[in-house]
């Protein structure tokens, strides 16, 4: 069972950053995403995006985990926003109805692109 | 292991401990992957008893793990598999989801997925023993 959390802040804002997860997000890993944004939040990152599309297993502990940094972040003005194409994980996202509360992009690109 | 009509047991005992439930949902995989469910049907069984076993773990945890395993009954049938998961942390008075709990607080999502995911979900305490059952099936459709 491995988890890698590792942030991305190579990206063209300053109070962006991309927490990239591989692995299987559960009970026994989850913390560890959990300090990840708790971390970039305390570092004044606002906008925090979740990289899942390397993820292979995702719980409900997880989905807390997200649903609490997503609240932390909004109480700062910021965002939780995540990428993820892979079906299976979203199917997890749709199913439990949070495909409402957050933003899904595809690919980093998508993620990264100006407003239109 | 000879699948005959009346069903073949599988059992597994791990520790109530969150490292293990990684071992519980590699057991099911090669339970499940033997009967011809879908790709996607196994992926549902493995998160449904993901999610089983961390509430029972929960369950242990919050009865100050006086009785520190989990206990996974599986019983392969032609037609179906059917999972219990089993803990022997005493019920206690204080309902599961709490009135003012967040519609998506983390233990209700638990129990949502377990009941989207698997066909037929029942939760009771068994009567001689006191222990908690989480019985679980999904049914073959081919």
């Amino acid at each position: 069972m491995t988890l890698k959390v590792e942030a991305d802040r190579d990206v063209p804002s300053s109070d962006t950053v991309i927490i990239r997860v591989e692995g299987e997000v559960d009970v026994y890993t989850s913390p560890r995403l959990k300090q990840e944004i708790m971390d970039e939040l305390a570092a004044g990152r606002t906008r925090l995006i979740v990289d899942l599309n390397a993820v292979e297993y995702l719980d409900s502990t997880a989905l807390g985990v997200l649903i609490g940094g997503l609240k932390r972040a909004r109480e700062r003005g910021g965002d939780l926003q995540l990428i993820c194409d892979n079906v299976r994980i979203l199917r997890i996202f749709e199913i439990t109805g949070l495909t409402r509360i957050f933003q899904i992009y595809r690919s980093r690109s998508e993620a990264l692109a100006p407003a239109t | 292991m000879a699948d005959d009509a009346a069903g073949v047991r599988v059992e597994l005992t791990i520790p109530a401990q969150p490292a293990y439930v990684s071992v519980a949902r590699l057991a099911i995989l090669g339970i499940a992957s033997r009967m011809p469910f879908t790709y996607d049907e196994v992926e549902d069984i493995r998160l449904a008893v993901g999610e089983a076993c961390t509430h029972a773990i929960a369950r242990v945890q919050a009865a100050d793990g006086a009785h520190p395993n989990v206990r996974i009954v599986c019983t392969v049938e032609p037609r179906r598999l059917q999972i219990e998961v089993i803990d022997d942390a005493p019920a206690t008075e204080a309902p599961e989801a709490a009135p003012e709990a967040s519609p998506f607080d983390e233990a209700q999502l638990g129990g949502v997925l377990i009941r989207i995911l698997m066909d037929e979900v029942e939760q009771r305490t068994d009567p001689e023993t006191g222990a908690h059952v989480l019985r679980m099936v999904k049914h073959l459709l081919r």
